[in-house]
């Protein structure tokens, strides 16, 4: 048996004890070319995809490979501290250090190669399910064809056998110079309790807090501004809430005997505060990267919601299109309604007057008379208005009326009022006596509506427009080709169709928003990934202290129940943290657009939930039974 | 108290093992009764099955004229910890926990009040001597004092049967000779009934009667008189009959 032999046979012969590490390797790698194979997609490069997007991507791969080399090197460490004794075996063996150095090394490299393959082989055939999942996440004119891609494949084989190799080294470096009798008794020696120091959990608790104030009081720009100050705090506050405040907490419930000797509380406990040094670290990366998986997605679905919100908003109507004085008017009223009429489509018509006059400081002011109005808002089903003669109305969409610090419009009503005088030519004066937000007419200031019989006698107008109203009556859409066409045609000369700038942000959007989901999943599932190796390598000292208590007699009810609450404790105390994180960040979001991110937050942290649940009963069925195999 | 009748272990697998053959042994209250035999020799097969932890292949095992291996998963579990005490040769102490902790273990399983824990933790530890070890954790403490606060723990149910698995196999001469003077003293003075497994013959000449078992077959049975050291001369003879040297047996294999 040649050194490399046995190195070699060490890994193809103990099959289990690599397992959980070449599984993190090979998943890692798969993740990685997946995302290469999409980033470096045909049909997402070149012409068909802005420049920027495809930046984006590839520096969306660079941080998942950062991403990966911590996490294959955190699942290495971990697997080499569970073979401490067997390292000290070796050594009383009379192998050298620098012979076990090298046997990990090739260990790791050979570990390395394999995963490499298989996380290619494996991606391949993954990567068609996601280019299916990204056709229909995206809108793209082509579909995504499957491709063999080379250059992924030669990509992904060179970034890995770079990263194996360099961490290979590294470990080499990890386990310098440890004394034999550490590493034979290492995993017999107690770690020792972990203490809390009473300063630093107040000081956790009041950074946390004064994060959370801080976050959730700013609105507006001050949100970017707070930002970065906060999220130090936040982080902070976060590894002294793992690492001190949760130690005091257990350390008191320790404490006090009625919980800590109440039935199979003591088995919990115990543990709990044994482990707790070591999980600290864990709990603190998987709740920081959960935080940002949570928040990027959060952000950008909110950010999508908004644009698309903002559209809605200031597209009442189906189809709207307002003459801008280029003598077609006619034609192009005619042309749209042709075109409807081919899509088969039953459309409601109406039309109102716009006047524009000149004001002073402003640039033009919209008045409109109150049966236009009503015609037009009685059409996309808005409220409408009662204007008496001398008695205008002054509208506007809310944002504009209350301005970004938002507000209460009847609070604001006077004030808003005495400001809206507004002064014409020839000594017309327009007060008007009530303030309603609304955007059924196509302005991006205020705009007053009067009374027919006022409307007649305003002075003459600096310019007249026509505009045009179109409702669906049955929610149907107007087909993408006839939207497009009249998108194309007439949007220069004042049409707007709600729906197809809907689809425009969308297509746009679509890549950015699928991307930041995959970084967003990759990193949670890696999160999920280091709880379980934390887990696992409790695995054979949980295995042992079960032997010892089901010997006294420990029933199977008290034993699921104690695994039950131990896993999850370990799967979920790092997930609130996180999701708490997640919904404070979010509110701070939507504070900065001043847009109720309620609904988008609450379906992305959800999810999160839920994916997390699921995990947490997989893990925890695997456990149990392994536990109960070691107790036959 | 106790009876084995015609008990027999099979392990299955490629190829079949009979560990216990036809054994029958009977153990009357307040006895203290040693099993000895060579390594390989079926004394913990039949210290396990005693100890509900395996199940006999034929034959059956009363305790206190239940068969316990009748009972179910969750109520055998409790019997386990209401009936009967286990003492092991490594001690199997949680690390996690301080010696009081450990010895209220098996009370707070079942759920006791935190008062009458303090209460019976605090005797048991009088009458043991561990009082000033109560507070420490298990690696602070020396191997004889773990054996006995695993004593304590066994006994602070006052179980009906104490179960001992070499309790001096991984103790010093001094330690194992405190040890098996606790448990003689228990034995008399709370009348608890012991078996002991061992294959130390210094510790096996503390039983009130010794059975010898060899190649899962029962050998024979002696009796101690007044005199320990005479017993102990006799367990030496009868081991040497049974085969060989008794410096053949290793003090460390289970």
């Amino acid at each position: 048996m040649t050194f490399r032999q046995f190195a070699f046979n060490n890994v193809i012969r103990n099959k289990r004890l690599y397992a959980a590490y070449f599984l993190t390797s090979l998943f890692t790698v798969m993740v990685f070319f997946t995302f290469s194979i999409f980033a470096s997609h045909p049909q997402l490069t070149g012409d068909n995809m802005d420049s920027y997007v495809s930046f984006g991507m590839n520096v969306a791969a660079g941080i998942i490979y950062v991403f990966s080399f911590f996490f294959v090197l955190y699942s290495m460490s971990s697997f080499l501290q569970s073979r401490k004794k067997e390292f000290g075996l070796l050594m009383m063996q009379g192998m050298s250090m620098k012979q076990i150095r090298s046997m990990v090394f090739l260990e790791n490299m050979f570990i390395g190669l394999l995963a490499t393959i298989g996380g290619i082989g494996l991606g391949l055939v993954f990567s068609k399910v996601i280019l299916l999942i990204a056709e229909n996440v995206l809108i793209i004119d082509n579909e995504l064809p499957f491709y063999f891609p080379t250059q992924p494949v030669l990509l992904t084989f060179g970034c890995f056998m770079v990263l194996f190799f360099l961490i290979s080294l590294f470990v080499s470096y990890v386990l310098r110079s440890r004394k034999l009798i550490d590493l034979i008794k290492g995993d017999k020696k107690s770690k020792g309790e972990p203490k809390a120091n009473l300063f630093l959990t107040i000081l956790a608790v009041l950074l946390l807090g004064t994060g959370y104030a801080v976050a959730l009081t700013v609105d507006g720009l001050k949100v970017i501004a707070a930002m970065v100050p906060v999220i130090l705090v936040v982080v902070i506050g976060t590894y002294l809430l793992f690492t001190q405040l949760s130690v005091f907490i257990i350390r008191r419930l320790k404490k006090n005997e009625n919980v800590f000797w109440h039935k199979t509380n003591m088995i919990l406990f115990s543990d709990l505060s044994f482990r707790m040094k070591d999980n600290a670290r864990s709990f603190f990366l998987v709740a920081i990267i959960s935080t940002v998986a949570f928040s990027a997605i959060g952000s950008l679905y909110g950010f999508q919601s908004v644009l698309t919100a903002g559209i809605k908003q200031t597209n009442q109507t189906t189809i709207s299109y307002q003459d801008y004085d280029t003598g077609n008017e006619e034609a192009n009223v005619a042309y749209i309604d042709e075109k409807l009429q081919e899509a088969n489509l039953d459309m409601d018509k109406e039309q109102a007057m716009l006047r524009y006059y000149e004001v002073p400081d402003e640039s033009q002011v919209l008045i409109a008379k109150e049966s236009d109005y009503n015609r037009i808002a009685g059409l996309s089903d808005n409220e409408i208005i009662q204007v008496e003669d001398g008695a205008p109305a002054l509208l506007g969409p809310e944002m504009i009326l209350l301005g970004v610090d938002g507000g209460n419009l009847n609070a604001q009503k006077a004030d808003l009022l005495e400001d809206a005088v507004l002064e014409l030519e020839e000594g017309a004066v327009l007060e008007p006596v009530q303030v309603v937000s609304s955007n059924v007419l196509p302005a991006t200031t205020e705009y007053y509506v009067v009374s027919d019989h006022d409307f007649e006698s305003l002075p003459s107008p600096a310019s007249e427009q026509n505009y045009y109203a179109w409702q669906e009556k049955e929610g149907k859409e107007i087909p993408l080709g006839i939207a497009e066409d009249l998108d194309n045609k007439l949007s220069a000369e004042g049409v707007r169709i709600g729906q197809y700038e809907e689809y425009l942000i969308n297509k746009m959007y679509g890549p950015i928003l699928f991307v930041g989901l995959f970084i967003g999943i990759v990193f949670f599932v890696s999160a999920g990934s280091f709880l379980y190796f934390r887990l696992y390598s409790d695995l054979d000292e949980d295995k042992k202290k079960f032997q010892a208590i089901t010997k006294m007699g420990l029933t199977d009810k008290e034993l699921k129940k104690v695994l039950n609450r131990q896993t999850a404790l370990l799967f979920f105390a790092p997930i609130a943290v996180a999701l708490v994180h997640g919904a404070v960040a979010l509110t701070a979001l939507s504070h900065m657009f001043f847009y109720n991110l309620v609904k988008e937050s609450a379906v992305v942290l959800g999810l999160f939930l839920a994916i997390q649940i699921v995990y947490f009963f997989i893990v925890r069925f695997y456990y149990i039974r392994q536990i109960k195999q070691a107790l036959r | 108290m106790l009876k084995v009748r015609q008990v027999s272990k099979v392990y299955e697998g490629k190829v079949s093992y009979r560990a216990l053959s036809d054994i029958n042994l009977t153990i009357e209250d307040n006895e203290f009764v040693g099993i000895m035999g060579p390594s390989g020799s079926g004394k913990t097969t039949l210290l396990n099955m005693i100890a509900t932890i395996d199940e006999p292949t034929t034959g059956e095992i009363l305790i206190n004229g239940k068969d316990p291996h009748r009972l179910k998963k969750e109520k055998l579990a409790q019997f386990r910890r209401r009936e009967l005490g286990f003492v092991f040769q490594d001690f199997n102490l949680l690390h996690t926990l301080t010696v009081e902790e450990n010895m209220v273990l098996p009370l707070t399983l079942d759920g006791k009040k935190v008062s009458e824990m303090k209460k019976k933790a605090k005797e048991i530890a009088e009458k043991l001597g561990i009082t000033e070890i109560m507070n420490k954790r298990t690696y602070e403490i020396s191997g004889g004092q773990a054996q006995r606060a695993a004593v304590a723990r066994a006994m602070i149910h006052t179980p009906k049967l104490l179960l001992a698995d070499e309790p001096t196999g991984n103790l010093d001469s001094k330690s194992s000779k405190d040890v098996m003077e606790m448990l003689e003293s228990i034995n008399e003075k709370e009348k608890t009934t012991m078996l002991l497994v061992t294959h130390d013959p210094q510790a096996a000449s503390y039983c009130n009667r010794v059975v010898f078992i060899r190649d899962g077959k029962f050998y024979s049975e002696i009796h101690r008189g007044d005199n320990r050291q005479a017993f102990f001369q006799k367990i030496i003879d009868t081991l040497s009959l049974m085969g060989g040297d008794s410096n053949d047996f290793s003090s460390v294999r289970v």
